[in-house]
Parts: structure tokens; C-alpha cells; sequence
């Protein structure tokens, strides 16, 4: 990966971070509208950026990499999404540039 | 087509790699799902499904019965595994065949290897040798050879230097991975690279210096600072209040882990419930010097291997010319260090540790020619193809985020396997065996066109080349009850510079709603709370190319000075958003900035609000306009045009009166009317002469254009040459647009642009100067200090000081008087 988008990644991670401590906490949803803005920014350079939290585990998608805790079971959703996934879409192209990290469990 | 293999593969134990040689350089594939490059050696067997990689790693512990990782430590046994799933038992062999299947498909370039080099350990006896190889053949690959792992290392260290005079003497190649650790003693005997003694762990790797972090620095912090009882087995029992924690926890842990190797401390951040169901917030700070103490004993046993070797071997460490570090762990500085410190040997870093053994690999491969030549292996799509047809059902538009997708398939399918890929990466189906119906679940990507491909394999894994169709689903995007947008959707704006306001494009025609959108605008007068100002945001319908007046209001959001909580001042930003609903209604948002006040207002198409102030602004700024056109058409003689302009004046005029004269609160439907008309009369004065205008401004744009082309040539300026070309680029598009804003806004790019050479250029500088020195200084807004810049400019000029000179200008400019100022009738929105 180039030294841009690496740093574009970093930056990603550390907005997720936030968004993430904004919706748990009332307090701090002044921010809300910030991160919002620095989101967008990163969508219209191309960024998707992508949450799983609260989907249904599918081991058939590949663009995260869970683990899982507590037993298997055949209905277990994202309980924990430590990094998002990110696509990023040039000349029409879209494709993956990080891959997700997320803890799944049984519901 | 080259005749050398040029394929390598480093078969790992906990991950393997794929790399080519080509035109004297390597390259390391990656996973087309994630662009990884390094594949997890393991494979999950489904009930239905073989998953083999990353995904299969994530069953890892939950589904041991049914997934198989670090096999290769079984290579050469007569073990097998039996799978629950599938009721069938697995050898190491058929595992590590299924792992090198899965690292072709790395293969971006289509091409299909028939030989190739994959990498053993130092350690690895014939039997253990044959089956590495038998795996190869397994896998598709009709000539295999074996390389050592040190040797494949060592040739990627050497190739890496400019002269091959590491080759010489006796080295070392320490290789500590994710979760295995070996140390090779490699030299050159007659001529040839051999490994002459090694020694190794088959549990000692990253992995282990992760569950370290956790469970002798941040368990310890935890439990310092808050009840948790029995922490430690409660993260590592399945069922555990902390489990979910712990495997937080060890993803965090190898994230310190990496940021420990460039940082001499690192952050961990993560929520905890103590005992009391007490949620709190963990902030760790975890130096390096913490982990390198909890590392310690694991590293310093690695190094005591090392000295058995060297010891057994009755060598000295002047004997051995350098330790060639490979394996992802020994990015770790102290991992270097100790050695280094220990062993009184110079270490050697140069390559990237996690794919020197491919890398090696590769540039081995690059030597070697192919000996059999398969054609049937080389061709795999030539004649032969089974004849596989599909007849696929699915719904190609959806509004869900999965979609079912069954085909019937005809042909001889016995043996065969298939698997669904998504086009970005983003799904993966496994591998399936082919059957004459199959189905599957796809995962689609939201608001966008899905492409799936179907891939069809023979029972050694090689791709054919059968007619599968591509599956397109579109998600969202063309939702059944989606409907596009009939017009553009605007905003209007200020035009400072031509004294008017003009349309920024918000939402383009036919985009599909629900539409959503911010942006961030300048405010451009400062509104005191004590004025009758205020600022406007004019939602309108139209076509962005438009004048605003001619536009369908949809909604407008006043923000008057006695709204305002603090005084808002020029330059600060509005950030506003606009959003349309399925139904077409607008929400408008508009937040203040500088004072964090919020505006909102939901605007519903069959309501239609008219400000009249407004409204009477618009009527002025038509009129100025119309002024300005019957001069113009005066001009040119075009007395016709003219007199159409002013009989629009006159009708303009009358809808003035009768707005002045409707009370603030009327009710009826007059303002309504009134508003229609001032659009239909601002249509009429657009189009009116509007051929001529344009023929003006492009007769403009193009002498700007040659203008900007000679600046660029005469400073043999390739960058922004570059620039230049993008701006006119779309040159015939905007010039067909027929939009005078459009080819005005082609030239202020090339303004800029010009003005970006020219200001670098004295030249500029000394015509200006020149220029407001011979404006007389009383004409200044400040006599006195225009005269002292006007002295300090004419010593810069003596001295030839650009610089200071530069200074002089800019500041005798902005003592001009501001003539715009006195002119301007503007009201306008407020933002721009």
C-alpha cells in the first residue's frame, strides 16, 4: 500500500474509534457531526467504509477477519468490530484495502 | 513464453506466500480476497463447503474437529485426520495440496504454472521431501522442485545486494515466524549453497509473545485498578464473562506488538465491566521496555539454540560472517539486538522477513528451466473442455444485502468443483463440489452493482475455461422504489465577483433518492445580531447551468440576525445538509459553525414557502441584469433584443409593486402567482441574447486558454502542463453545455493557474508596483502609510528585493479604496 493511502487507513481506524465511543456515549455526540463530515470526505475520495456490527456472521464473506467467541452456532452475528472494513474504488474499480477485524458471537 | 519455472511458493506452517521472477525481479502475489500477501496454511471443511485461509483460521478453535492447521509438522506421517463433516479422513498431503491450490489462485496474470519451487525445512527428511512434493503435483503442478527454506532465504539476502559476496563462507539464517522458530547454519561447500546444521521449535512464535502481553502486563494492570476476580481463566475459558475480551484483546495485543517495533511505547485502548456490572474505559500505555522484559526468556532461548549450533559445529563467531534474519517476529528490535549483542555476529536485516522465503523461492525458480513439458497442463483450456452449461435464476435487482442464486448445470460434472467470487473481494464462496444443481446465498455490497464470477476447476485444481456466466445483482441502487430525480437540485450561492448569485449543484438529474449530502460553505458578510440582515439557504430545482431566478424554489431556511445566539462573522463556515426522501421531501439542515447553532427545516414538495424579501431581491438583481443587457444589446445595435429586455423590465417592475404592496401575513395566493411570473420573466431574460453571450465568453475562454499555454512553454513547466491538459480536458463538453457559468468557470481555473506562474515570475511584481505607484496617494484609503509603501516598494525595486517589493504591492492594494463595496446592491444569500 503507498504511504497516502496507509496514512488515509490510519486515519479511517482512528474516526471508527471515535464514531464508536460517540454512539456509546450521549455526552460526546457534539462530535458526532464532525466525524460525520470526515467520513463523508472519505467516501467522496472513494473510501467505503463499512461497519459490520450487528450483521449475522457469514463465514462467505471475506472482507473481515472475525474471531469468534464463547461456542459456534449456526446464527451468530458481529458483536464487536474492532476495524472497519474499507473498499476503495479508482476508475471504477472497486476493491478491498482493509479488512475488517471483528469479533463474532452466537446471538 | 519463458521456459524457466519462475514460480515459488513458501509452503509455511502457520502461513504460506506465491512469488514470480520476471525480467530480473520478484513479485509477491496477493490474495485476491483482502490483497493479503501471505495466506493462513490452514483448511476448514464445511458441511458443504472447503474454506481454506484466512476464513478457515477464524474456525480455528471452535470447529478443531473439522479444521486443520500447522499439517505440514505431520508431513511424511502416515496420519490422517478424520473429518466429521464430510465423514472422510485427510492426509497432510491433500491439506497442503489444498493449501497450494488456493495460493494459484494468487495468480492475478491468468497464467498456469505447471512447475514450480516450493520451499521445506531445513529440517524435512525424503519421506517428509517426497510428500511436499506429491502435494505439489496434487495440486495441478506437474514439475515440483524443493528448495531449503535457509537456502531460499540466503538467495534473497544475496540477490538483494549489489555484489553476491555474501555468498561467501559460513552464515547463519535465523527464522522466527508467527509460531515456529528455526535456525539453519547455511555455506558454501564445492561451489554450492548447503544448509550444514540447523536446529529449531515448532512452538515458539508471535503468537506467543501476544498471549504474553496480555496475560503478564495488561491482566496484572486490570486487576490493579479494578475488581475482577479470576480474570485470566475467565478470558480463556470458551465460556468466560471474558472471552469476548480476551480475543479483543489478543487482535490489540499484536497491533502494540507491531507499534512497539517503530515506537518506544504503545496505546491500548478497551472497555471493561468489573464485577459490580461497573462499565469503564482502559487507556494502557505499554513501553517497550515492559514487552522486550516479557519477551526476554523466549528470545534468549532462541539465542541459546543458535549457540548449539555454533558450538556443536566447534565455530567461533569470527568464523561466521553474518545472521540473516528472516520471519515476521524478528521485527521486533530487541529480537535483533540480542542476537547481535549475544552472539557477536552482525545481522542482516536487508530483506523483508515475511516474504524472503518466497522471494528466494522465486529468484531460484528464475534459474531453473522446465525439464517436462506437459501440454495438457500447459493448455488446460484447449481442447477437451467439458462441455459445463449453466442455466442460472436469480433476481438481478435488490433491496436485500444477500440474494439466493441457483443454476442448473449440464455436462459431465462428476469430479469437478466450482466456486462464486465476488468481483471486489468481498466474498468468497469456497470451494463446492460442481453438481447439477447448485445454489448459494450471495453477500452483496450495498448501493452498487454486484459482479459474481462462477469459476469451474478439474479435480487437480486447474481452472477451465467453461462458459459460465457472469452474475450482475444491483443492490439498492435500483431499488424498485427508487426514482430518479427529474431536475438538478441547487443551491444558490453568491457571486461576489459579478455582483450577482448563482447555482452550485447539490444533487445531479436522475440521481436516484433517497439522496443525502453535506456541505460546507463560506459565510460571507458578517450578520451583527442587532442588524436586519440575514443569510439564506435557497433550496431550487432547475438546471444547475441556470440562472437562479428561473429556478423552482423548493424550500428556503432564513436564519435572520435575531435568530443568532452570538454575532456571526465573515468567513466562518455553515455546514448545511441536504437531504430528499423517496417521497421528495427536502430536509434542510444548516449548523453554524463558529456558534454550533442549528437550523433545520423540512420542506414538503406540495407546500410551497415564499419569502418575499427574498423575492424582491431576486426581482432587483434581474433587474441589474436586464440594465446591463439593453446597454450591451444597445451596443451591438441589436435594437429588437433590447426592446424585448425592456418590456421585461416593465413586468418586472410591475411584480416589485405588487410585492410592496402585500402585508407581511397575507394569506392569499397572490405571492405565489407573483413568484411564478418572476421565474417566467427570469427564463425569458436568460435565453434572451444568451447566444450572443455566449459566443462572448468562448471567444474569451479560448485567447485565456492560449494565454495560460504560452506562460506554461515559456517556463517549460511539465507539471503544470499536466494541470493544464486536465482543465481543458472536458473542453468540448463544457463549450456544448452552452452554460455561461460552466465556460467562466474553465477560465477562472486557467486564471489561476496563470496567476500561480506569473506571480513567481518579477516581472508581475514590478508592473504592478509600477501600476499603484502611479495611483495618486490621496486616492488611498490611508494617504500616509500608502506613501511609505509606495517608498519601501521603490527601494525593493533598487535593490531588486522581489520579495519586499511583493510585500509593498500587496499592501498598497489593500489600501484601495473598495470600489465594489460602494456599487454593490447585493443582498444576496449571505453564503458562497
Amino acid at each position: 500500500m503507498d504511504p497516502l493511502s496507509t496514512l488515509h487507513i490510519r486515519i479511517i481506524n482512528q474516526v471508527f474509534e471515535l464514531d464508536k465511543k460517540t454512539s456509546a456515549k450521549p455526552e460526546l455526540l457534539s462530535l458526532q457531526r464532525n466525524i460525520d463530515r470526515i467520513k463523508q470526505h472519505f467516501e467522496e475520495a472513494g473510501y467505503t467504509i463499512l461497519n459490520p456490527l450487528g450483521e449475522p456472521y457469514r463465514e462467505t464473506r471475506v472482507d473481515y477477519e472475525a474471531s469468534i467467541t464463547g461456542e459456534m452456532s449456526p446464527d451468530m452475528e458481529i458483536v464487536n468490530v474492532i476495524k472497519p472494513v474499507v473498499y476503495y474504488t479508482n476508475g471504477g474499480q472497486k476493491s478491498i484495502l482493509q479488512k475488517g477485524v471483528v469479533i463474532a458471537a452466537a446471538k | 513464453m519463458s521456459n524457466q519455472i519462475n514460480f515459488g511458493i513458501d509452503l509455511g506452517t502457520t502461513n504460506s506466500l506465491i512469488a514470480r521472477f520476471q525480467n530480473g525481479a520478484v513479485e509477491i502475489f496477493k490474495n485476491p480476497f483482502g490483497q493479503k500477501e501471505t495466506l493462513p496454511s490452514v483448511v476448514a471443511f464445511r458441511k458443504d463447503r472447503i474454506i481454506v485461509g484466512d476464513k478457515a483460521r477464524e474456525l480455528i478453535e471452535k470447529d478443531p474437529e473439522n479444521v486443520f492447521s500447522s499439517f505440514k509438522r505431520k508431513m511424511g506421517t502416515s496420519e490422517s485426520f478424520f473429518v466429521p463433516n464430510t465423514s472422510d479422513f485427510k492426509t497432510p498431503v491433500e491439506l497442503s495440496a489444498l493449501v497450494l491450490r488456493e495460493l494459484k489462485n494468487f495468480i492475478y496474470t491468468g497464467e498456469k504454472p505447471e512447475a514450480v519451487i516450493i520451499t521445506i525445512p531445513a529440517s524435512f527428511d525424503t519421506i517428509q521431501s517426497n510428500a511436499t512434493k506429491k502435494a505439489g503435483n496434487d495440486a495441478g503442478f506437474s514439475e515440483v522442485l524443493l528448495l531449503q527454506e535457509p537456502i531460499a532465504a540466503s538467495l534473497a539476502f544475496a540477490n538483494k545486494q549489489a555484489n553476491a559476496t555474501s555468498l561467501q563462507g559460513q552464515w547463519l539464517v535465523y527464522d522466527l515466524g508467527g509460531g515456529t522458530f528455526d535456525v539453519a547454519l547455511v555455506k558454501i561447500v564445492d561451489g554450492e549453497m548447503r544448509v550444514t546444521d540447523h536446529e529449531g521449535d515448532n512452538y515458539l512464535g508471535g503468537v506467543d509473545f501476544d498471549i504474553a502481553i496480555i496475560e503478564q502486563l495488561v491482566t496484572p494492570a486490570l486487576q490493579q485498578q479494578h475488581t475482577l476476580p479470576d480474570l485470566l481463566t475467565e478470558m480463556r475459558s470458551a465460556r468466560g464473562k471474558y472471552n469476548t475480551l480476551y480475543h479483543i484483546l489478543l487482535k490489540k495485543a499484536e497491533e502494540v506488538k507491531v507499534q512497539l517495533t517503530a515506537s518506544p511505547s504503545a496505546e491500548m485502548e478497551f472497555e471493561i465491566t468489573d464485577a459490580t456490572g461497573q462499565p469503564h474505559d482502559i487507556y494502557l500505555t505499554i513501553t517497550r521496555e515492559q514487552f522486550e522484559t516479557v519477551i526476554y526468556d523466549r528470545i534468549q532461548y532462541s539465542v541459546d539454540l543458535v549457540k548449539k549450533i555454533i558450538d556443536r559445529n566447534h565455530l567461533t563467531a569470527a568464523d561466521i560472517k553474518e545472521v540473516v534474519m528472516i520471519g515476521g517476529s524478528t521485527y521486533i528490535p530487541m529480537v535483533k539486538t540480542l542476537v547481535a549483542a549475544q552472539l557477536g555476529i552482525p545481522v542482516n536485516c536487508s530483506v523483508d522477513p515475511t516474504t524472503a522465503v518466497a522471494a528466494g523461492a522465486a529468484w531460484y525458480a528464475g534459474t531453473k528451466t522446465i525439464t517436462q513439458s506437459n501440454p495438457a497442463a500447459s493448455k488446460p483450456l484447449a481442447a477437451g473442455m467439458p462441455d459445463i452449461r449453466f442455466k442460472t435464476a436469480y433476481q438481478k435487482n435488490t433491496a436485500d444485502k444477500e440474494e439466493y442464486f441457483t443454476a442448473i448445470v449440464t455436462g459431465p460434472v462428476a469430479g469437478l468443483s466450482y466456486r462464486i467470487v465476488r468481483a471486489d473481494g468481498g466474498y468468497d464462496s469456497g470451494i463446492k463440489p460442481l453438481q447439477e444443481r447448485i445454489s448459494e446465498m450471495l453477500l452483496l455490497a450495498e448501493n452498487t452493482s454486484n459482479v459474481f464470477n462462477i469459476l469451474v476447476f478439474d479435480a487437480a485444481h486447474n481452472e477451465l475455461a467453461v462458459q459460465a456466466p457472469v452474475i450482475a445483482i444491483s443492490q439498492g441502487k435500483f431499488n424498485i422504489h427508487g426514482q430518479p430525480l427529474p431536475n438538478d437540485i441547487c443551491i444558490e450561492i453568491d457571486d461576489l465577483e459579478n455582483n450577482t448569485t448563482k447555482l452550485e449543484l447539490i444533487f445531479e438529474k436522475n440521481a436516484i433518492l433517497p439522496l443525502r449530502k453535506t456541505i460546507i460553505k463560506e459565510v460571507m458578510k458578517t450578520i451583527l445580531r442587532t442588524s436586519q440582515d440575514s443569510l439564506l439557504i435557497n433550496v431550487l430545482e432547475g438546471s444547475r447551468y441556470a440562472i437562479p431566478g428561473s429556478c423552482v424554489p423548493l424550500g428556503m431556511i432564513e436564519i435572520k440576525s435575531t435568530d443568532l445566539i452570538t454575532d456571526l462573522v465573515k468567513g466562518s463556515d455553515v455546514e448545511i445538509t441536504l437531504q430528499i426522501s423517496e417521497s421528495r421531501d427536502l430536509s434542510v439542515r444548516a449548523v453554524l459553525l463558529m456558534n454550533e447553532q442549528e437550523f433545520s427545516e423540512v420542506f414538503n414538495p406540495m407546500v410551497r414557502k415564499i419569502n418575499t424579501g427574498k423575492l424582491l431581491d431576486d426581482i432587483r438583481q434581474l433587474r441589474l441584469n436586464a440594465s446591463e443587457k439593453i446597454k450591451s444589446f444597445r451596443r451591438s445595435q441589436q435594437y429588437e433584443l433590447a426592446a424585448t429586455v425592456q418590456d421585461i423590465m416593465v413586468d418586472l417592475d410591475h411584480i416589485s409593486n405588487r410585492l410592496e404592496l402585500l402585508s407581511t401575513d397575507d394569506v392569499t395566493d397572490e405571492k405565489y402567482q407573483l413568484e411564478e411570473k418572476k421565474r417566467k420573466l427570469a427564463q425569458h431574460l436568460d435565453s434572451t441574447g444568451k447566444d450572443q453571450l455566449i459566443v462572448e465568453i468562448t471567444e474569451l475562454y479560448f485567447k485565456r486558454k492560449e494565454y495560460c499555454l504560452y506562460n506554461i512553454r515559456e517556463e517549460e513547466d511539465s507539471a503544470r502542463m499536466i494541470r493544464f491538459e486536465k482543465i481543458i480536458a472536458d473542453e468540448s463538453a463544457c463549450l456544448s453545455s452552452q452554460s455561461y457559468y460552466a465556460i467562466k468557470a474553465k477560465i477562472d481555473e486557467l486564471n489561476d493557474l496563470c496567476w500561480e506562474i506569473r506571480r513567481n515570475k518579477p516581472e508581475t511584481w514590478i508592473n504592478a508596483y509600477y501600476y499603484y505607484a502611479n495611483v495618486s496617494t490621496d486616492d488611498y484609503t490611508d494617504p500616509q502609510t500608502a506613501a511609505r509603501f509606495k517608498e519601501i516598494g521603490e527601494k525593493a525595486l533598487e535593490r531588486k528585493n522581489y520579495e519586499e517589493l511583493k510585500v509593498a504591492v500587496n499592501q498598497l492594494y489593500n489600501l484601495m479604496p473598495d470600489t465594489k463595496k460602494e456599487t454593490d446592491q447585493l443582498k444576496g444569500t449571505g453564503i458562497g
